[in-house]
């Protein structure tokens, strides 16, 4: 869902919203001079970190408005000659639905299903692919089962077919070496928030060589190389790019840690209790995202007891509806299955004390729920709960 | 000769650093006098086979001009006067002259550089065929050739002004 800031980070911005507050795009004096260094060095941070030039990054207001101009902007420029893009199902909602705001205006758009493991087909995406396809949009790591797609045959791919490679990269970027030129990436999406930087700042990487264009969704003085038009909002872009500068640096230490966090989780908690599904694949995967589900147990009423610990069913964005995840239902789980599906995240402030709470507490609520489950006193018994006649009343 | 400050290169860089450069702008006197309203070539323009190329203005009206191989397409279009501004004075600093070619994969049109790219970028309505008209050099190949003007610059002279050639 997000990453409190790390204090270095806030250390970074803090002069930016004082003294240093200048708009980064004054020429005439010494305010504008000196923020638009620290936004420029900014800028530079974040292309190191993701193997790309300086003049490569735009800065946006989070990953949701960069997938937006990714989706919108190049299809929307290609339009005379491309009106195809291709996509995945689980991708996060504000790329699908970006999608399916291109639909109306007279877009087609292929949606690809999943294996049961998260990770796309590359054969389906490639028959996929027509003469007329604009962009192909698949997320680098997921959000809600932590799948890692494996972005640099997609990008060989798309790239050795001519159609531009989108991949929305917040939950990856900063926990996983990413190379846009080694990966063949002509757009990627980074989100502030998601590796310890501000909430409301984020970019968009978009390749220059060859140039990829696309129509800006945002109207105005023609900053950010015309792409986003607004002022950059100097103190979020210095907090992204230190941010961004720490986790190049704490990278590896944080995947081992994280992983290693992420491993106790799982095997404390299926050692202790049976019928656990661990949702996606978990070798090509951020250690970070897990995501459990649980038989016979209803997914809220496991949230709710679950209440001092912060975790989700399903990701922050969907946490309000009431239908299952589709992602989970994309990888084709059961929907009860789906229902009892909660996602712990562990990060770079993760306790290991933090951890076995979350698991002692989660092993003796699903007992509780368990107890009182009428379907899981059937399940003990050896009925087969698919073989149920229910009915209705 | 006349010396003017100009920007070395427009987006990037402060007023006050060292990104403005000293140009000596290559003007003869004659061709001075010749810009400002003659449709003839100016005197010092490369002689060759003349060119024709179709303009449409932003109303849809088409207007034929007549230039010479080895002759800016700026400059051209600036002899007939037509309403195409160039701020920078083709020293490929800005993106006003940017203009929609029909042929934009035609051998005998040079190839975008990547400075030409930069500076595209952010010219408003962009195409896929689109082009900064101080970096077409006339060829005969281009002959019959057919630009398009753009319905705005980047300049917000939302009154319909042009501002006049420097």
């Amino acid at each position: 869902a997000t990453t409190p800031l790390d204090p270095r980070v806030l250390d970074a911005m803090l002069p930016y919203c004082t003294g240093l507050f200048g708009n980064p795009h004054s020429r005439s004096h010494a305010y504008g001079w000196e923020t638009e260094t620290a936004v420029e060095k900014a800028r530079a941070q974040v292309a190191q970190l993701i193997g790309a030039d300086p003049k490569e990054i735009v800065f946006t207001s989070g990953a949701t408005e960069s997938n937006n101009i990714a989706i919108k902007g190049v299809a929307r420029f290609y339009k005379s000659r491309k009106r195809h893009l291709i996509t995945s199902q689980t991708e996060h909602k504000c790329v699908l639905d970006s999608c399916r705001a291109l639909e109306s205006e007279g877009f087609e758009v292929t949606y690809l299903p999943v294996k049961p493991s998260g990770l796309l087909d590359l054969a389906s995406l490639e028959s996929a692919i027509r003469p007329d396809t604009a962009l192909v949009s698949v997320m680098t790591v997921n959000n809600e089962i932590g799948v890692r797609q494996p972005v640099e045959k997609i990008g060989a791919l798309c790239r050795s077919r001519g159609v531009f490679f989108h991949t929305d990269a917040a939950q990856a970027v900063g926990k996983m070496p990413i190379d846009v030129n080694a990966a063949c990436i002509d757009l990627m999406s980074i989100s502030g928030h998601k590796l310890y930087g501000p909430k409301g700042v984020g970019a968009i990487y978009v390749r220059r060589r060859p140039r990829v264009r696309l129509e800006p969704l945002q109207s105005g003085g023609g900053q950010e190389r015309g792409m986003r038009s607004g002022t950059v909002p100097s103190f979020l872009a210095v907090g992204l790019g230190a941010a961004c500068q720490l986790a190049g640096q704490e990278m590896a230490f944080d995947a081992e840690r994280v992983d290693r966090l992420s491993q106790r989780l799982i095997d404390r908690i299926v050692s202790q209790l049976s019928h656990v599904v661990v949702n996606g694949d978990r070798d090509s995967c951020y250690p970070g995202c897990v995501n459990l589900s649980f038989a016979c147990v209803e997914g809220e009423s496991l949230l709710m007891a679950l209440k001092d610990v912060a975790l989700s069913s399903g990701s922050a964005c969907t946490s309000a509806s009431l239908e299952p995840s589709y992602v989970l239902r994309a990888i084709g789980a059961d929907e009860d299955l789906a229902h009892s599906s909660i996602r712990f995240g562990i990060g770079r402030f993760t306790t290991e004390a933090e951890v076995d709470y979350t698991v002692d507490l989660c092993v003796r609520q699903v007992r509780r729920l368990r107890e009182l489950s009428p379907l899981w006193e059937m399940v003990q018994e050896g009925v087969d709960l698919k073989s149920i006649q229910w009915t209705q009343h | 000769l006349p010396r003017l400050l100009l920007p070395a290169a427009a987006p990037s860089g402060c007023f006050c650093n060292s990104n403005w450069a000293l140009v000596r702008k290559p003007v003869a006197a004659a061709t001075a006098a010749a810009y400002s309203s003659s449709s003839t070539a100016p005197a010092d323009a490369p002689a060759g086979p003349p060119v024709s190329v179709t303009v449409i203005d932003k109303s849809g009206k088409e207007h034929q001009v007549s230039g010479q191989s080895g002759e800016n397409l700026l400059r051209l279009l600036q002899r007939y006067e037509l309403p195409v501004e160039g701020a920078c004075e083709a020293s490929l600093a800005c993106c006003t002259c940017h203009v929609y070619v029909d042929a934009p994969d035609s051998a005998d049109l040079s190839s975008v550089t990547e400075a030409e790219e930069d500076m595209l970028d952010m010219a408003p309505f962009l195409r896929e065929n689109s082009r900064l008209s101080c970096q077409i050099v006339l060829a005969a190949g281009l002959d019959g050739m057919r630009v398009t003007l753009p319905q705005a610059t980047r300049n917000f002279y939302v009154d319909g002004h042009v501002p006049k050639p420097h």
